[in-house]
């Protein structure tokens, strides 16, 4: 026999078999000697041929001799038995095609074949039924024709062979993506048949009396929407009535029997297998609401109850099967209610928790496979068209198709999407559900994820029609589609917007203003009008600037919805846009540099600081185009461009104010990096330190240099600026004063008293000018913490502080100066400052009983009297219960008692002293974590308060929507606002143990008690 | 937005009713009630009910917004002691925050998240009260001392007795209200009765003790007496407690359960009873949340001073109580610490929080107590590591504050404002001078 095999296994290599040594041995099977009897020369390569061109050959080959073995045991029927398939396999044309076709994509169908192999004839003269049709041919093959079959096996065979032939046209289909439409409503129109059939049985399990009720089964989701997949949940509605004379309660006991065994009749897995689960869970209050109910009741739950996301499922509903007459009824009833609901209270609000959720739960590691779910599946297509449906489907009737494509297309139609628009993602679409459908019908399972295996994909590939490279070019031609759909709400909510405002010629068809309005809405502004006008202005006309704006517009307003504050956004982003667009670099940078506009679209709607800082000087908007523009630059060259700026002015008022503006450009840098997450509250803390050297030491330059050339001689001695509180401690925040101490030191031979006059007036003209009101943020430097405080002189001579510190100091003054450190002016006497007051701070006896009680006493004292009035200790940030204050004074009394005998406390940073603490043993670690905790939340919410609405927040905002959007800023997801008081009552409560604890409770310890 | 709300609003129409009470309950556990007409009702329940949060106590504002009144139609009741149709309605209410977020400072919500929590392990928790109080005359005696209306004792069947009438009453308008109860009798001391209710699920029955107690109160008032849920208005006689007995189901399965196990009793029963013993102390002050409370604790007798637990042992914190074999469905444990006063909802929190952290944590259970424990001398109770519940409201609240377990149930809300509150009336206890100083100082100092 082998001599009568030509092909050998370089030849089925070429026609595409994988393992051509196994197709040798399969074509030398026994099974296909009828097919060699039909052939004049017994010659099979034509045939070979034929296989090679399914997508699986391999597998073809062998289910083709499963399926001829099988046929071989029965009768040789003239119209299907083993010498007419034969026959039918050796013509070549569409027929054999089918049969092939359906052999070599799905085993689920073979399997099927081989156990009722007379059902090839199915495949090879499959032809399109009307769904009348398929339905009439699978009730009588569940009741007049079936035999002596059981109805539930009856229904599942014919319902197998009408996916038989809806599979075998498919896979021939010349253009599957074309015909996908067509596919997903026959599998549809079969799955309401099965129903039909389904009733049926249960109609005859029930006996006579089921007449009594009148149920209808209304078809949800994609089969309501008649697009639906080859494995899917078939999701139902039942409705019944009492049949004339019959009472409502007896009507809804049938017709919840009938309703249970139709369930029943489809999903249970028998010898012939099972066909799909049946799902009434979108039923008024779902698992728990009664599986019938009569239409009235449907009315009264959906008038009453409903949720927003129900109506959404209605949108779907269609008369499947069952009573027509009362499925119609339902409808008409229930369907104006769908389009009612855009005007329901908090519709907005639910659409939002929708889209939030349909974006989610995508398991991680599936989402670069996944089909369907997360952000650009195929979920997300059919939501954000059933969202526009809702939206403007209110008003325009034109819009209220069940069918995801359709609807599409009516929305594309009537300009609530752009046409070109609506194409690609149209095929996008059809593209990805058909690589769905393959995939599912090769073993009819349920899945939604691309296969990896490299025969999987080729299968694939072969399956949709590629022959060259089969595994790669399915992968690309995916991920080209995914591309298209990933920027889908562009396309489909914001770019018709565009549309709608601007002026364009009356014929085209394009989106009212009133649906826009409602659009914009629905997507979280809240002011529509301004929005509309926003966007109006900023892509009208014919310019090169308007024409960018018009591509980058849709983007951005999705990126801006996002945010909590999408108006404020728009806004801040049409003032910048004002200021820049005519630059040849603004709207290039934010066309071509990756994430600028991203970035800038973000920051904009989550910050009002950050947009009043950008409204200043639109043109710093650059350093988002800048690859290292969101690293904030060092101490240094700050120092070094704020010194030129200050040298090139005339005056000090200028120079000064120079060094503002570079300090504003700088603040925003630090602003964007933060709120695009670049950079941690650390960062922020030492960024914020460094601006402020920075400009002091420069404007400090500048009035000294001011004094001396209007006095006409040097000043006689060197300044030196001390950093006290958080400016010392390396921890700014947006909202800190700078705390300082001035010293000076005449040079010899200066008078004192003349060099400290002199010194006093730099110093008043440096606070007066970067504390005097200008467009830049003032600067205000606060010496409230030196030497006798307010009543004290401004400036004093290292001196006069040693004399100071040695003699009259308190030890709360000590305890400030744990947090000093030189930030500005002479290196010199900043290194003889340090020295004069290490020995002051970290106390070699470390403090007496009487000190620790002074300072425990003052605590108590501060906590009674400094809360502003009104002020609820239990939210202040700074000055509450386990607020900012008590981690400060705890870590700072620990420092006093104990930095002399363990150096590496002798920091100024509360938090890097605060681990100093932990690692030398002097706090427990779980208090490190309570203390730090608190210190970090209220840090970084003071923080956001400012970023969120430009000025601090003291307390856990009570307002929510200064909640949301401060926790926003701080990382929170959305909605969740509610939730922050919550979390800062539970850290504060914690720092405030650690505080009883370590501050008021422990025993005085001296330096050596550790 | 079901059936639930749909046979409300049918049965509001059918019955007549002219007015709806929506109750809800404040962080110390009063009874609060809004009254709205049939009318709002819808509305009610759709958008809830407003109302200013911060004039009720333990409802201090966490946000400015005011808060919503969400009515849960499943406690729907009409009042059998508003009379005749027209007729009156109560049902309970969830708080929420204007965006519809659960009020921080709602018990019921602090249940319903300890509830949702077990679920989450698989747990549905029940519990069944067995409540004590004291019948009254209205008029006070000499000193202000309450007279107890009868003069009788245990199970005692008082013939004419009032408490004999009045508990008929009681229990047909507390079974008017779908409350069922198991059992009834004179208690004790003079005066002193118990009702128990039927175990039920831990929110209904938390529902149900509030309805309860303002069901027997409304009763007595039409007999001429007053009812007190007071832990210990006599010094001479018992207090009234509430114990409770527990149970654990998973699924359709006693938890607790274990055939062949000591006491039938499960290693998840054994893990949760260690649970209540270790955070016993911690838990007190809501358990037994009144300055009052703690002369009942340490009045000896039948009241639990000690965090033990025993078979049958009267003194023991926790009762394995003894049943009948083969119904492993009703093994259950007895908390007899809980007074009648606390606040159900909170009470029943911390103790299946406590139990739970129990399961979760597999605490050993320590070994079982047989004697009496008020019979053993100090230094015996010290030898058999048996450690006493706080003595006062001052040192649980100092035990409570330190506790992550409680913050943790309660949430910080409620955790922060029930200790300020309570330290508050600990403050003022301590100011008071009280009679025993008078009596007793005064002759000789």
């Amino acid at each position: 026999m082998s001599s009568r095999t030509t092909t050998t296994t370089g030849a089925l290599a070429r026609l595409g078999f994988a393992d051509p040594e196994r197709a040798v041995g399969l074509l030398a099977d026994a099974a296909l000697l009828p097919l060699r009897s039909v052939i004049p020369d017994g010659q099979v390569d034509e045939v070979v041929g034929a296989i090679g061109d399914t997508a699986d050959p391999d597998e073809a080959l062998l289910a083709l001799v499963r399926v001829l073995e099988s046929l071989a045991r029965r009768d040789d029927d003239p119209e299907w038995g083993i010498t007419a398939l034969c026959t039918d396999l050796v013509t070549p044309g569409e027929s054999r095609n089918r049969v092939l076709a359906v052999l070599g994509g799905s085993t689920a169908l073979v399997d099927h074949l081989v156990r009722h192999p007379e059902h090839w004839l199915d495949a090879s003269r499959a032809t399109r039924h009307t769904g009348e049709r398929v339905r009439e041919e699978l009730v009588r093959a569940v009741t007049t024709e079936r035999g002596d079959v059981r109805p539930y096996d009856a229904l599942r065979v014919a319902y197998r062979r009408g996916l038989m032939r809806i599979a075998a046209l498919d896979l021939t289909a010349p253009d599957p993506i074309a015909s996908m439409p067509a596919v997903g409503e026959a599998l549809a129109e079969l799955a309401e048949a099965a129903l039909e059939a389904g009733l049926a049985i249960a109609r005859e399990e029930h006996g006579p009396g089921h007449e009594q009720c009148r149920l209808a089964i209304i078809g949800m989701g994609k089969t309501g929407g008649g697009e639906l997949n080859y494995v899917s949940d078939v999701d139902v509605i039942f409705v019944a009535e009492p049949a004339d004379g019959v009472d409502e309660d007896t009507a809804l006991r049938i017709g919840t029997t009938l309703a249970t065994a139709t369930m029943r009749a489809c999903s249970t897995p028998t010898s012939e297998g099972t066909l799909w689960p049946v799902d009434p869970a979108l039923r008024p209050e779902g698992k728990n609401g009664p599986l019938v109910r009569t239409i009235s009741s449907h009315k009264a739950y959906y008038e009453r109850w409903a949720k927003t996301w129900e109506f959404q499922a209605l949108l779907k509903a269609w008369v499947s099967a069952g009573d027509k007459e009362i499925g119609l009824r339902y409808k008409a009833e229930i369907s104006p209610m769908v389009w009612a609901a855009a005007g329901r209270d908090h519709f907005v609000e639910d659409v939002q928790a929708m889209r939030r959720r349909v974006e989610q739960h995508v398991p991680a590691g599936e989402a670069a496979r996944q089909l369907k779910l997360g952000p650009g599946g195929l979920r997300d297509v059919e939501f954000s068209v059933q969202l526009l449906q809702l939206v403007h489907g209110r008003s325009d009737e034109s819009l209220r198709s069940a069918t995801t494509l359709e609807a599409l297309s009516a929305l594309a139609r009537n300009g609530y999407v752009g046409r070109d628009d609506a194409a690609i993602l149209d095929h996008a679409y059809r593209h990805l559900r058909c690589l769905e459908h393959r995939i599912q019908l090769h073993r009819l399972r349920r899945t939604h994820l691309m296969p990896v295996a490299d025969p999987e994909l080729r299968r694939l590939g072969r399956a949709m029609g590629h022959r060259t490279k089969p595994q790669e070019a399915v992968v690309a031609d995916r991920q080209a589609s995914a591309r298209e759909v990933r920027r889908l709400h562009e396309r489909l909510f914001y770019r018709p917007l565009l549309a709608a405002a601007a002026k364009l010629s009356p014929s085209e068809v394009r989106l009212s203003p009133d649906a826009a309005r409602q659009r914009l809405l629905a997507l979280g502004f809240r002011d529509p009008a301004g929005a509309l006008r926003h966007i109006e202005a900023l892509t009208a006309g014919v310019s090169r600037r308007a024409a960018i704006q018009r591509t980058l517009l849709p983007v951005m307003l999705g990126w801006f919805a996002d945010e909590a504050d999408p108006d404020a956004g728009l806004l801040s982003f049409r003032r910048v846009s004002d200021e820049l667009g005519s630059t040849h670099w603004f709207l290039k940078m934010l066309r071509d540099e990756g994430r600028a506009a991203e970035r800038l679209a973000h920051a904009l709607a989550r910050s009002r600081y950050a947009a009043d800082l950008l409204a200043r000087s639109p043109e710093s908007v650059s350093m988002l185009g800048d690859p290292n523009g969101l690293t904030p630059r060092t101490r240094e060259a700050l120092v070094s461009t704020m010194r030129s700026a200050a040298g090139r002015r005339d005056t000090v008022a200028e120079a000064i104010a120079a060094v503002r503006t570079i300090r504003r450009h700088e603040l925003l840098r630090v602003t964007l990096a933060d709120l695009l997450g670049t950079i941690d509250l650390k960062g922020v803390g030492a960024a914020l330190t460094d601006l402020t050297a920075a400009t002091i030491e420069a404007s400090l330059g500048a009035a000294i240099a001011d004094l001396e050339r209007r006095e006409e001689r040097p000043l006689g001695g060197e300044v030196l600026v001390v950093g006290m509180g958080s400016l010392g401690g390396g921890e700014l925040g947006y909202a800190s004063d700078a705390d300082v101490l001035f010293v000076h030191r005449p040079h010899p031979g200066e008078s004192e008293a003349e060099v400290q006059a002199r010194v006093t007036t730099v110093v008043q003209e440096l606070t007066r000018q970067l504390s005097s009101t200008g467009p830049d943020p003032a600067v205000s430097l606060d010496a409230d913490l030196r030497p006798e405080g307010k009543n004290g002189p401004l400036v004093r001579s290292l001196d006069s502080y040693r004399t100071y510190y040695e003699r009259w100091a308190l030890t709360w003054e000590f305890q400030a100066l744990l947090r000093a450190a030189p930030v500005a002016g002479s290196e010199a006497l900043a290194r003889d400052f340090t020295a004069l007051i290490d020995p002051l701070r970290y106390r070699e006896e470390g403090l007496t009983p009487t000190q620790v009680r002074d300072i425990r006493t003052l605590k108590a004292r501060v906590e009674a009297e400094r809360l502003p009035r009104g002020a609820d200790p239990h939210t202040h940030l700074k000055l509450g219960r386990g607020g900012l204050t008590d981690v400060e004074w705890t870590v700072q009394l620990l420092q006093l008692q104990h930095a002399h005998a363990k150096p590496a406390l002798r920091v100024t940073g509360t938090m890097a002293a605060l681990e100093a603490l932990g690692s030398a043993g002097l706090l427990s670690a779980e208090d490190v974590r309570a203390l730090r905790e608190a210190w970090r939340f209220g840090s970084l919410m003071r923080n956001a308060g400012v970023l969120w609405r430009g000025r601090p927040v003291e307390s856990v905002p009570t307002d929510l929507r200064d909640a949301e959007g401060i926790g926003r800023i701080m990382g929170r997801p959305a909605g969740e606002a509610s939730a922050l008081g919550e979390m800062w009552r539970r850290v504060a409560r914690r720092a405030r143990q650690a505080t009883d604890f370590n501050f008021y409770d422990s025993p005085p310890r001296g330096s050596v008690n550790t | 937005m079901n059936r639930q709300e749909e046979f409300v609003l049918r049965t509001i129409e059918e019955r007549d009713i002219r007015f709806v009470r929506l109750w809800f309950t404040d962080v110390l556990g009063t009874l609060k009630s809004v009254a709205v007409a049939p009318a709002e009702l819808e509305g009610a329940f759709a958008e809830g009910i407003g109302f200013d949060g911060s004039a009720i106590e333990g409802l201090t504002r966490v946000y400015e917004a005011d808060m919503l009144a969400k009515p849960d139609p499943s406690t729907f009741q009409i009042l059998p002691w508003r009379g005749d149709p027209p007729g009156t309605a109560r049902m309970f209410c969830d708080l929420q925050l204007p965006d519809g977020a659960p009020s921080f400072a709602d018990p019921r919500h602090v249940l319903q998240r300890a509830l949702t929590k077990a679920a989450d392990l698989g747990f549905t928790f029940y519990t069944h009260p067995e409540i004590e109080f004291f019948l009254l005359e209205q008029e006070r005696g000499p000193l202000g001392r309450p007279v107890p209306v009868d003069d009788a004792g245990y199970f005692d069947h008082v013939p004419h007795g009032t408490g004999h009438d009045f508990r008929r009453a009681a229990i047909t308008m507390l079974e008017n209200m779908g409350i069922s109860v198991e059992f009834s009798h004179h208690e004790g001391a003079p005066g002193q009765n118990e009702i128990d209710l039927r175990y039920a699920d831990a929110l209904s029955t938390a529902d149900n003790i509030m309805t309860f107690r303002t069901v027997v109160k409304e009763v007595a008032l039409t007999q001429g007496i007053y009812a007190t849920f007071m832990p210990k208005p006599f010094s001479e006689h018992p207090g009234s407690g509430m114990h409770t007995h527990l149970s654990l189901f998973e699924g359709d399965a006693n938890a607790f359960y274990e055939a062949g196990a000591p006491y039938q009793l499960s290693k998840v029963g054994r893990q949760f009873i260690a649970g209540l013993l270790r955070h016993g102390a911690e838990t007190t002050a809501i358990t037994n949340q009144w300055v009052n409370s703690y002369k009942r604790l340490w009045g000896g007798g039948e009241a639990p001073a000690h965090l033990t637990w025993g078979h049958n042992n009267r003194s023991a914190l926790v009762r394995v109580p003894m049943h009948k074999p083969n119904k492993g469905q009703s093994t259950r444990i007895e908390v007899r610490s809980l007074d009648a006063a606390c606040n159900p909802y909170l009470a029943f929190a911390v103790l299946l929080g406590a139990g739970l952290k129990g399961i979760e944590e597999g605490y050993e259970l320590p070994p079982e107590t047989e004697d009496d424990v008020w019979s053993l001398t100090d230094a015996e109770r010290r030898a058999m590591g048996i450690k006493p519940l706080p003595s006062s409201l001052g040192r649980a609240l100092e035990v409570m504050e330190e506790s992550e377990l409680v913050a943790d149930i309660l949430g910080e809300h409620v955790f922060d404002f029930f200790l300020r509150n309570k330290r508050q009336e600990w403050q003022d206890y301590r100011h008071e001078v009280s009679q025993f100083e008078l009596d007793r100082y005064l002759p000789r100092l």
